[in-house]
C-alpha cells in the first residue's frame, strides 16, 4: 500500500500549482481552472484518507465535491460571461468599478 | 350658613366670565362685549361692597377653596381666599375703578370706532379678574401666580394696537422688565416654602408668624445656615424684586412710561388699581414679615424716597399729558414704598387708596382730553380747554389738587401721613429714614410744579391749535366716571384725618386706623406697629410735629403750584424748562435709564448670545463634526486596501494564511 | 392585556396605513391613531396601582411571561405602567394623533409611508414607556430611531441627510455607551438577579447586591456604570454640551416630526434617566450632585442664550427645549417629592407646550414658507387666530401660571431649592431660575418682530387664516396645557405616589 505521505505531497503540489495560477494569472478562465485544481487537491486528500482508514466517508465527500465543482463551474462560467459582456475582457484586474 | 363670604370667589370669577364671554362671542354682542364686562364688574362691585360691610361688622374670612397640587408626603399648594379689612378695602377700590374704566371705555373705544373690541374687553376682564385674585390671595404662591397673570394682561392691553410699531415694543418691555423683577420674587416664593414649609399670609401657621417666632427662638425654621435675621432680610429683598418691578420703582421703572402706548383707560386701570398697585399691596399684605427686618425696611424706604424724587423731576419736562401722569405714578408709588419702609403701614395703605382714586381720575380725565384733541397728547398743542369741557376740567382739577397734596383734597391727607410717619420714625434714631424723608419732602415741591404745569398748559390760556379751539365733545359715559372719581378724589381724605385728631384732640376720626386694626391678630395695624423696629421722636410735642410736618409739605406743594402758576398760567406760555439747558436734556431723556437698560439687553446680552452661538456652532458642534470627519477620513484611507483586483485579495489571503500558519507553528513548537 | 393591545393595534395601524393609498393615508392614520388615545385614556381612568413599579409598588396592567432563556438570565415580556410612565403613555398617544393631523397640510408626497412610519414610531414609543424588562425595553428604544431617521431623511428640509445621519449616529453611539454601562451592572450583580427585569435589577442594586466586575470593585463599577448610562441618556435629553444634533434635526424635520421629536422623543431620555440612574443608583447620583446640577444649570442658561441668538423660529424653539429639559435634570437630582415629581410633570408639560410651539411655527411656515424672524412682520393682522394661539403658547413656554409649564417649573424649583442633597442646591436653583427671564426675552422679541407691528411680507404667498385642521390641533394642545396648569393633580398625584419610594431607603 502507498503510504499517505505521497498522497499528501501530491495534493500539496497540486494545491500550490492552483494557488500559483491564481496569484499570477489575470485571465478569469485560468482563474477558474486554478480553483478547480485546488479543489481537486482537497479531493485527493479525502479519497486518500478514506483509503487509509478503510471507510467510505471520505469518498462520499469526494463525490459531493465533484458535484459542487460542476455547479461552481456553471456559475463561474456565467460570471465570466457577464464579466466579458460588461468589460469586453476577461481580465480580473479590470473589474474594479465597485471597489469604493 | 351661607354668608356673604361664600360668594367671595364670585368677585374674582365674574370678570373672568366676562373675559370668556368677550373672547368667545364678543364680536356678536352689541358694544363688542363691553356690556358683559360692565355687568360683571358691577356685580363684583356690589359683592365687594357687601363683603366690605360684612368686614365692617368685625368678621374676617380665610378659607382654602381649591387645592392646586396636593402634596403626598409634602406640602399642599392651595388657593385660598383671605378677606380682612385690607383686602376688603382693596377689593372695593379695584372693582370700583374697573367698573368705571369699563364704562369709560364705551366712550374712549366704542365711540371712537376702534376695531378689535372683543379682544380689548376680554383683556380688561382678565386683568380685573387677575388683580382681584391677587388681592384675595391667602398665600404667597397664589399671589405670585395672579401677579404674573396681571403681567400677562398688561402685555396684552399695552400692546392692544399691535399693528403699530410702538405698542408691541412697549408691551414687550413692560413684561420683560417686570419679569426680571418677578424672577427674584419667584426665588423668594420658593425660599419661603423652603424656609417655613408654608406660604400662608394669615393664621398661626403663616410665615410671618413663624418668622417672628423663629426670631424669638420659639420656632425652628430652615434658614440655610444664615442667622434668621439675615435670612429673612434676604428672603424679603427677593420678594421685593417683584414689587420693585411691578410697582415701577427705581431701577425697574423704565417700562411704565413706555406703557403709555396702551389705550388710556388701560393706563388708568394699570396705574390706579391693578398692576402697579399690586406691588405695594403685596408688601402691605406681608407687612408682618417685612417689619421683622430693619435692613429690608430701610432699603424699601430708600428706594421709595429716591424714586419719589427721581420720578418727580422727570415729570417736570415732559410734553405729553400721559407722560407727566406716568412719572407722577412712579413718584406716588415711591411715597407708598417710603411709608412702608418708614413703618407707616396705615399711611401707605391710605395713600394707596387715595392715589387709586385721584390717579384713575387723572388718567380718565386725560383720556377725555385726548378724545377731545383727536388723539393728540402733546400739551403744547392744547390750551384753553377749560371753557369747552367744564366737567372734565373740574374733575381733573380735583384730581390735580389731590395729586399735588393741597388741603383739603385726599392726597394731602395721605401724603402728609406718609411723610409724618417717616419723619417721627426717622427722628427716633434712623438717619436713613431721615434721608428718605428729605427726598420725599423735596419731591412734594416738584409734584406741585409738574401737576399744575400740566393743568395750566392743558386747560388754561389760549388754544394753541385748531383742534384745541374746536375740541371733540364727550358723552355721558366719559363724564359720569369723571364725576364719581372727582368727588372721591376730593373727599376720601376724610376717612383718616390724623392731623386734625392730633391737633384739635378730636378722638376717633382716624377711621382707617381703626379699620385696619380690625383684622386678625397677626394682620392688624396695631400688631405691625409693635413689630416695626423704629421708635418715635418729636420736634417739640406730637402736635407740634404734626403741624410742622403738614405745614412744610403743604407749603412746598403750594410753592410748586405757585411757580407753575407764574410760569404757565399765562395766555401764551413758553417752555421755561428750556432754561435748564443740559439738565433738561438729562431729565427729558430720563437720566438715560432706558439707554443703559436697552444697552444691557441689546449691547451686552445679545452679543454674548451671539458669541455663545458661535461657540456652539464652532466648538461644541465642531467637535461633533470633527469626530465624524476623522472617522470619514480614516475610513477613506483604510478602504484603499480594497483595490477591487481579485488577485490582490488572493495574495492577501495567501499571505494571511501563511502568517497564521507560521504563527501557530512558532507558538506550537512545530519547528523545534 | 391592554398594553399589548395598545402596542399591537398601533403596529397594525402602521401596517394598514403603510399599504393604504396616499389620498386617504392622512385621514386613515388620524382615525386609527384615535384608538390608542382612547386606550390610554381608559388606562388613565382605570389606573389603580400605587407606588413605583421598579421598587416594589403594584404595577397596573401588568403582563409578565418568560420569553427566552439565555444562560443564567431569563428574558421576559414584562410590561406595565405606574404613575411615572402612564402620563407619558397618554402624552404619546395624544401627541401622535395631533401631529398626524398637523401633517395633513405640509406632507404632500409618499403620504402612506409617512403616516405609517409615524404610527410605527408611536408603537415603539409606547413600548419604551411600558416595557419593564431591559431587553424588551432596549429593543423598543432602538427601534424608535429607525422611523425617526427616515422621517427626517425623506421628508425633511434641504439639509435633511446630514441632519438624519447626525441624529441617528449620535443617539445610537450614546445608546451603545449606555448599553455597555448597564450590562456591566447586570454582570456585576451576578447571581443575585435571574432576569433582566428592571424591578429585580433596581431592587438588587438598591439592596447593595452589586459585586465587582472586570477588575472593578463594586463602588467603582457603580460609578462607571452611572456615568456611562447618564451620558447615554443625556444625549437623548439632550443636555449641553451633547445637544448639537437637536437643532439640526428640528430645523430639517417637517413640523409633525419636530412635534414628536420635541414632545416625546426627548422625554425618553429623561424618563430613562429617572428609571435607571436616579431610581437604581441614588447613592451615586447624590454623590455626583454638583456636576449633575451644574450640567442642568448650564443647559438651562446656555440653551436659552443660544435661543436668544437665533433668527429661525424653529431653531429658537429647538434651543429652548434644551433649556427646558435642563430644569428636568435639576428636579431629578434634587431628590425631593416636588423635585422629582415636578421633573416628571415637566416632561408632560414640556411635551405639550413644545409640541404646541412647533405646530404653531409650522402653521405659520405653511402659509409664509419662511421661518426667519426678519422675513415677516405683523402677520397677526392676517392670521389672528394662529397668532393668538402662538402668543398663548409662548406665554405657556415662559411659565405663565395656570398653564402646565408653570406647574412643572414651579414644582421643580420648589423641590430643588429645598433639596438636602447638597448645600449649594439653592444656589443652583436660583441660577437655573434665571432661565425664566431669558426665555421671556427671546420669545417676546420673536413675537414682536414676526407677529406684531405693521404688516409686511416680501414673499409671493398670500397670507390668510390657516385651515381649520391646522388650527384645531393647536387649540386642543392649548386647552390641554391650560387644563393641566389649572389642575396639575390630574397627573401629579399619581406621579408623586410613584416618585416617593425613590426618595427613601436603599442608600439614600
Amino acid at each position: 500500500m502507498v503510504p499517505p505521505q505521497y498522497y499528501l505531497l501530491l495534493s500539496a503540489a497540486l494545491f500550490c500549482i492552483g494557488l500559483f495560477g491564481i496569484l499570477t494569472r489575470r485571465n478569469a478562465l485560468l482563474f477558474l481552472m486554478s480553483v478547480e485544481l485546488m479543489l481537486n487537491a482537497a479531493n485527493i486528500n479525502l479519497v486518500a484518507f478514506s483509503n487509509v482508514w478503510g471507510n467510505v466517508t471520505g469518498q462520499t465527500f469526494g463525490l459531493f465535491m465533484m458535484a459542487l465543482a460542476a455547479a461552481e463551474v456553471a456559475i463561474g462560467i456565467g460570471i465570466i460571461l457577464v464579466l466579458y459582456r460588461n468589460f469586453d475582457d476577461v481580465d480580473v484586474t479590470k473589474a474594479t468599478t465597485m471597489r469604493w | 350658613m351661607v354668608g356673604i363670604f361664600d360668594f367671595a370667589p364670585a368677585i374674582v370669577l365674574l370678570p373672568f366670565v366676562s373675559f370668556l364671554v368677550a373672547l368667545a362671542v364678543g364680536d356678536r354682542l352689541p358694544k363688542g362685549g363691553a356690556l358683559a364686562g360692565i355687568a360683571a364688574t358691577a356685580g363684583s362691585l356690589l359683592l365687594a361692597a357687601a363683603t366690605f360691610l360684612t368686614v365692617a361688622g368685625g368678621r374676617t374670612y380665610d378659607a382654602t377653596i381649591y387645592t392646586w397640587a396636593e402634596g403626598i408626603e409634602a406640602v399642599d399648594l392651595t388657593f385660598g381666599i383671605l378677606i380682612d379689612p385690607l383686602s376688603a378695602m382693596m377689593l372695593l377700590i379695584v372693582t370700583l375703578i374697573a367698573f368705571l374704566v369699563h364704562v369709560f371705555s364705551l366712550g374712549y373705544m366704542n365711540d371712537e370706532g376702534e376695531v378689535g373690541l372683543p379682544r380689548y374687553y376680554a383683556g380688561l376682564g382678565l386683568f380685573t379678574a387677575s388683580m382681584l385674585g391677587f388681592v384675595v390671595a391667602d398665600n404667597l404662591l397664589m399671589a405670585f401666580m395672579f401677579f404674573e397673570l396681571v403681567g400677562l394682561c398688561s402685555y396684552l392691553l399695552i400692546g392692544f394696537w399691535f399693528r403699530e410699531p410702538g405698542p408691541p415694543s412697549a408691551a414687550k418691555k413692560a413684561f420683560l422688565v417686570t419679569r426680571f423683577g418677578d424672577y427674584f420674587f419667584l426665588v423668594g416664593v420658593v425660599a419661603v416654602f423652603a424656609t417655613f414649609g408654608t406660604a400662608a399670609f394669615s393664621g398661626s401657621e403663616s410665615f410671618p408668624v413663624l418668622a417672628e417666632a423663629a426670631l424669638h427662638g420659639e420656632a425652628t425654621v430652615n434658614t440655610f445656615g444664615f442667622a434668621p435675621q439675615t435670612w429673612f432680610t434676604i428672603v424679603g429683598l427677593l420678594v421685593l424684586g417683584g414689587v420693585v418691578g411691578k410697582s415701577a420703582q427705581f431701577p425697574l421703572h423704565t417700562w411704565l412710561p413706555d406703557a403709555m402706548e396702551g389705550p388710556t383707560p388701560v393706563s388708568a386701570l394699570i396705574h390706579a388699581a391693578t398692576m402697579v398697585a399690586a406691588g405695594v399691596y403685596l408688601v402691605a399684605r406681608m407687612y408682618g414679615f417685612y417689619a421683622l427686618s430693619p435692613d429690608a425696611l430701610a432699603i424699601i424706604a430708600l428706594i421709595g424716597g429716591f424714586t419719589a424724587l427721581f420720578a418727580a423731576t422727570m415729570g417736570v419736562v415732559k410734553r405729553e399729558i400721559k407722560q407727566v401722569l406716568a412719572y407722577s405714578t412712579i413718584s406716588q408709588y415711591g411715597y407708598m414704598m417710603l411709608a412702608l419702609g418708614g413703618g407707616g403701614y396705615v399711611a401707605a395703605t391710605f395713600h394707596l387708596m387715595t392715589h387709586a382714586f385721584f390717579k384713575a381720575l387723572l388718567f380718565l380725565g386725560a383720556g377725555s382730553v385726548i378724545i377731545a384733541m383727536h388723539h393728540n397728547e402733546d400739551m403744547w398743542d392744547m390750551g384753553g380747554l377749560k371753557e369747552k369741557m367744564p366737567v372734565t376740567y373740574y374733575a381733573f382739577l380735583s384730581g390735580s389738587l389731590a395729586l399735588a397734596g393741597i388741603f383739603p383734597f385726599s392726597g394731602f391727607w395721605s401724603k402728609d401721613e406718609v411723610l409724618y410717619e417717616t419723619l417721627i420714625h426717622g427722628l427716633g434714631g434712623s438717619p436713613v429714614l431721615l434721608a428718605a424723608y428729605a427726598m420725599g419732602l423735596l419731591a412734594v415741591f416738584f409734584t406741585g410744579f409738574y401737576t399744575f404745569r400740566m393743568v395750566f398748559l392743558t386747560f388754561h390760556g389760549e388754544p394753541r391749535t385748531q383742534t384745541a379751539s374746536d375740541p371733540h365733545s364727550v358723552r355721558w359715559n366719559v363724564k359720569g366716571p369723571l364725576a364719581v372719581l372727582g368727588v372721591l378724589a376730593a373727599t376720601t381724605g376724610l376717612v383718616n384725618m390724623v392731623p386734625v385728631e392730633k391737633l384739635l384732640g378730636i378722638g376717633g376720626i382716624d377711621f382707617l386706623h381703626q379699620w385696619l386694626d380690625m383684622s386678625t391678630e397677626s394682620l392688624n395695624a396695631h400688631h405691625y406697629g409693635e413689630l416695626i423696629p423704629y421708635s418715635s421722636a418729636y420736634i417739640g410735642g406730637e402736635a407740634t410735629t404734626v403741624a410742622i410736618g403738614a405745614g412744610v409739605s403743604l407749603g412746598l406743594a403750594l410753592a410748586g403750584a405757585g411757580l407753575a402758576h407764574l410760569l404757565y398760567n399765562v395766555p401764551e406760555p413758553v417752555e421755561h424748562t428750556d432754561r435748564l439747558g443740559g439738565i433738561k436734556t438729562l431729565l427729558y431723556n430720563n437720566y438715560y435709564q432706558d439707554e443703559y437698560q436697552v444697552w444691557l439687553a441689546n449691547g451686552v446680552t445679545r452679543p454674548v448670545a451671539r458669541v455663545a452661538n458661535k461657540f456652539d456652532q464652532g466648538v461644541v458642534d465642531g467637535v461633533v463634526n470633527g469626530v465624524s470627519s476623522v472617522s470619514l477620513f480614516s475610513g477613506s484611507r483604510v478602504r484603499r486596501i480594497q483595490t477591487g483586483v481579485v488577485s490582490n485579495y488572493a495574495v492577501l489571503l495567501t499571505l494571511g494564511l501563511t502568517a497564521l500558519l507560521l504563527a501557530f507553528g512558532l507558538l506550537g513548537g512545530w519547528f523545534v | 392585556m391592554i398594553i399589548e393591545a395598545l402596542i399591537g393595534v398601533t403596529f397594525l395601524a402602521a401596517l394598514v396605513v403603510f399599504v393604504a393609498p396616499d389620498e386617504y393615508a392622512g385621514k386613515l392614520a388620524a382615525a386609527l391613531s384615535a384608538l390608542p388615545v382612547l386606550g390610554s385614556l381608559w388606562m388613565w381612568a382605570q389606573y389603580d396601582a400605587s407606588g413605583n413599579a421598579l421598587l416594589g409598588g403594584s404595577i397596573a396592567f401588568e403582563t409578565d411571561v418568560v420569553w427566552l432563556t439565555l444562560g443564567g438570565l431569563d428574558l421576559h415580556w414584562f410590561v406595565g405602567v405606574d404613575g411615572i410612565s402612564l402620563p407619558l403613555v397618554v402624552l404619546t398617544t395624544i401627541l401622535t394623533t395631533l401631529a398626524i393631523v398637523s401633517a395633513w397640510t405640509p406632507i404632500s408626497n409618499r403620504e402612506s409611508q409617512f403616516y405609517g412610519l409615524m404610527l410605527f414610531m408611536e408603537a415603539n414609543l409606547l413600548g419604551v414607556f411600558t416595557a419593564l424588562d431591559f431587553f424588551a425595553w432596549f429593543v423598543f428604544w432602538e427601534a424608535v430611531l429607525v422611523p425617526m431617521y427616515f422621517l427626517i431623511g425623506v421628508w425633511g428640509g434641504p439639509n435633511r441627510r446630514y441632519a438624519a445621519i447626525k441624529f441617528f449616529v449620535y443617539t445610537n453611539v450614546a445608546s451603545l455607551v449606555m448599553f455597555i454601562g448597564f450590562i456591566a451592572l447586570v454582570f456585576g450583580l451576578g447571581d443575585s438577579v435571574s432576569s433582566m427585569r428592571l424591578p429585580e435589577i433596581a431592587q438588587a442594586l438598591r439592596a447593595g447586591a452589586l459585586g465587582g466586575f472586570a477588575g472593578l470593585d463594586a463602588a467603582t463599577l457603580k460609578t462607571v456604570a452611572f456615568v456611562a448610562t447618564f451620558l447615554g441618556f443625556a444625549v437623548k435629553v439632550p443636555v449641553a454640551p451633547l445637544h448639537t444634533w437637536l437643532p439640526d434635526a428640528h430645523v430639517e424635520a417637517p413640523t409633525p416630526v419636530s412635534v414628536m421629536l420635541a414632545g416625546v422623543l426627548l422625554k425618553m431620555g429623561t424618563y430613562a434617566l429617572l428609571r435607571f440612574n436616579f431610581t437604581m443608583m441614588p447613592d451615586v447620583a447624590t454623590a455626583l450632585v454638583v456636576p449633575i446640577a451644574g450640567i442642568a444649570v448650564i443647559s438651562v442658561i446656555y440653551g436659552a442664550m443660544l435661543a436668544l441668538a437665533q433668527q429661525d423660529l424653529k431653531r429658537i424653539v429647538a434651543y429652548s427645549s434644551v433649556s427646558s429639559m435642563g430644569y428636568v435634570i435639576l428636579g431629578l437630582v434634587a431628590y425631593t417629592t416636588y423635585g422629582v415629581g415636578g421633573a416628571t410633570f415637566q416632561m408632560i408639560a414640556h411635551g405639550l407646550i413644545s409640541g404646541l410651539m412647533f405646530m404653531a411655527v409650522g402653521v405659520i411656515y405653511n402659509t409664509t414658507h419662511t421661518r426667519m424672524v426678519g422675513d415677516m412682520s405683523g402677520i397677526a393682522d392676517r392670521m389672528p387666530l394662529t397668532a393668538g394661539i402662538f402668543v398663548a403658547g409662548a406665554f405657556g413656554y415662559m411659565g405663565l401660571p395656570l398653564m402646565a409649564g408653570f406647574a412643572g417649573e414651579f414644582f421643580i424649583f420648589k423641590g430643588s431649592f429645598a433639596s438636602t442633597v447638597h448645600s449649594a442646591m439653592p444656589l443652583f436653583t436660583a441660577a437655573a431660575m434665571f432661565g425664566i427671564v431669558i426665555v421671556a426675552g427671546y420669545l417676546l422679541f420673536a413675537m414682536q418682530r414676526t407677529l406684531f407691528g405693521p404688516f409686511s411680507f416680501d414673499g409671493e404667498y398670500e397670507i390668510t387664516n390657516a385651515p381649520t385642521h391646522d388650527v384645531a390641533p393647536l387649540a386642543v394642545l392649548l386647552l390641554l396645557v391650560i387644563v393641566l396648569g389649572v389642575a396639575p393633580d390630574l397627573f401629579f398625584g399619581m406621579i408623586q405616589d410613584a416618585v416617593n419610594p425613590i426618595l427613601s431607603g436603599g442608600g439614600l
